[in-house]
């Protein structure tokens, strides 16, 4: 059901960006089908090959990992729902379920305010505007690898420099690393750090195309800034913000480099997420079945999630 | 909406006053703009000196003398030794080679396809197209362990066509839409006059359409080059040798050891971080995360 939610939604946005109109397809149509059909196939045809190879077979040979006790070398036997049995019937499942669940609300909304207001000050007129709307995309564009490893030398030992900054203003030496909860914390604020720009970049975009003759009418009927903000701004930046969020959510499930090389998951599996936990299954502990299992369950929540995001953007496009 | 309801038992009062306002108010405003615009400029500087901080400590690092150095002050020998003493010239041979290789092959499956995805009004295209849109969404670790045992039958583990295999595979659900958003901006009145002149569909394709879309190519390949060259994952998986490693595994494996050699490995940081700055940098303008945003929200 919910997939034909999703592919009206889908017609329906296709015929709203059409160039000809809904008219023109029609015409088009019956001008050249038959030689159109044949080019169009062929066209189509390596992208198909390759969405098969690379998404189509391991998809369903994921099906069947995901069903057997096997590991890389052998498909194993046949278990049925064993393994989705024990997964979540574990501990570490859900552990991992509730830091990425909290990983990805946050990383979601965090950058999105951040975003959001970075996005609104750099609307106003600012001296060197532009300049500054450039530099405060780097750390989007600079690649994980790179800042992570300059997150780790500000944070990961008591002798870093963020340790060492807390120390000499008197506030004791967090271990921003070692700690359980400031690890988690940590985790959260880096990716934040790193989301912002896109979000950032996603709202100024939005922003760009509301009609600023807007906002002196409602100042002149007496609207305050909250409500010129929360009446106008917001309601017209909503579908964007939607589209920003579903993206956004699916960036934080399904992340691996933000969290595995700033902790690794640690300390004590504080920060492991679902795709760590997959990924430790398949490649530290050489079980396939659990591990695929797991992201078999993640990818089911990532879809329902995604088609209850769409419908709002349908809705909100619809006002 | 409800602000400019509420706003409407004052118009009769405010509106006398609101007439002659503007005109007073104006210097006062504009003096009072000034002092705000200052304000927001130091507010905006704070902000981004903060954020840029774990930027410019890689930066500065990568410059500065390492602990066996003799040398003081800004020194170019970490680059000097980062290379000599490890890998580095292969790995960076061997990002570029996959990334370069991505981009290509990615934009040449993306744009024919986006093009069906434009112009096809057919069931099967646009359930195509929500197809592209569910693959995209999966999690990569779903497929990453069907493929690390397929691809091992095959040889292609520890091998850098592989790895490419799997980036235009992950690139190309996105761009396959970007591209299919930029061709929904040219008009099909251009391709109708080509047919005219008795040019098939794929020449239309070619010498109409495309010859018309660069910055549409051009974002569609920013977007594969910077999913290939910042990839971690897949490679992690992937590749095993040393010689194989591509950047980001190079950089991590500074990690292994005992002791971190931090100024060799901000240098090699630097390195990795230069193309993608530098590619934004010159080709910002077709840079646009809106534009992935609205290839997403448009179909």
């Amino acid at each position: 059901m919910s997939v034909t939610t999703a592919q009206n939604g889908l017609s329906r946005a296709r015929r709203g960006v059409a160039p000809g109109g809904p008219g023109g397809p029609a015409n088009r149509k019956s001008r050249l089908s038959a030689q159109t059909s044949r080019t169009f196939f062929w066209l189509l045809l390596p992208s198909v090959i390759l969405l098969v190879l690379i998404h189509g077979y391991p998809l369903v040979y994921a099906g069947i990992q995901a069903t057997h006790d096997g590991s890389l070398i052998s498909t194993g036997n046949f278990v049925g729902a064993d393994n989705f049995a024990n997964v979540l019937g574990s501990d570490a499942f859900w552990k991992a379920a509730r830091f990425t669940l909290m990983f990805t609300i946050v990383g979601v909304f965090g950058s999105w305010l951040v975003g959001l207001g970075l996005a609104l000050l750099l609307r106003t007129k600012i001296p060197a505007g532009g300049t500054f709307k450039v530099l405060l995309l780097l750390p989007w564009v600079v690649p994980i690898v790179v800042s992570s490893t300059a997150w780790n030398w500000l944070v990961a030992t008591p002798d870093s420099l963020i340790p060492s900054l807390f120390r000499n203003l008197g506030l004791g030496t967090p271990l921003f690393l070692a700690d359980p909860t400031l690890a988690a914390v940590t985790v959260m604020v880096f990716k934040v750090w790193v989301s912002f720009p896109f979000m950032m970049m996603m709202i100024s975009a939005a922003l760009a195309s509301v009609d600023t003759t807007v906002y002196e009418a409602a100042s002149m009927d007496g609207a305050t800034r909250w409500q010129q903000f929360s009446q106008i701004t917001l309601p017209l930046i909503a579908r964007s913000t939607y589209i920003s969020w579903i993206l956004m959510t699916i960036f934080c499930v399904n992340d691996f480099p933000t969290i595995y090389l700033l902790t690794g998951g640690g300390p004590v599996d504080a920060t492991t997420s679902l795709v760590v936990l997959a990924y430790r299954s398949v490649f530290q502990d050489f079980q396939t079945g659990p591990g695929v299992a797991i992201a078999f369950l993640m990818t089911m929540t990532l879809v329902v999630i995604s088609v209850l995001l769409y419908r709002q953007i349908r809705k909100s496009s619809v006002e | 909406m409800s602000a400019v309801v509420h706003a409407h038992p004052e118009t009769g009062p405010v509106l006398g006053v609101a007439d002659t306002g503007p005109v007073k108010n104006r210097s006062v405003l504009s003096e009072a703009g000034h002092r705000n615009q200052w304000w927001r400029f130091v507010l905006i500087l704070a902000i981004t000196a903060i954020v840029l901080v774990p930027i410019m400590v890689t930066v500065v690092l990568a410059f500065t003398p390492g602990p066996n150095s003799t040398s003081t002050g800004f020194t170019l020998e970490n680059f000097g030794s980062v290379f000599s003493e490890t890998l580095a010239a292969t790995w960076l041979q061997n990002s570029l080679i996959t990334t370069l290789s991505t981009v290509i092959v990615s934009v040449a499956v993306a744009a024919p396809a986006g093009y069906v995805l434009s112009r096809g009004r057919s069931k099967a295209v646009s359930g195509y197209s929500l197809l592209l849109f569910v693959m995209q969404s999966l999690p990569i670790i779903t497929s990453v362990v069907p493929l690390f045992i397929l691809f091992a039958g095959m040889g292609l583990v520890d091998n850098l066509m592989g790895l490419t295999i799997i980036y235009v595979g992950s690139t190309m659900t996105v761009a396959t839409w970007m591209m299919a958003a930029y061709f929904d901006s040219i008009p099909i009145s251009l391709e109708e006059a080509s047919w005219i002149d008795g040019c098939s569909v794929f020449g239309s394709f070619t010498k109409v359409v495309l010859r018309n879309s660069l910055p549409g190519i051009l974002s569609t390949a920013i977007f594969a080059f910077l999913l290939a060259w910042n990839d971690y994952l897949v490679a992690i998986v992937f590749l095993r040798s040393t010689e194989i490693f591509t950047l980001p595994m190079g950089v991590q494996s500074f990690f292994q050891q005992n002791q971190t050699d931090w100024t060799s490995v901000m240098a090699l940081a630097v390195i990795m971080m230069l193309p993608p700055v530098i590619v934004f940098a010159t080709l910002n303008k077709y840079f646009s995360v809106g534009g992935i945003g609205g290839s997403l929200a448009g179909r």
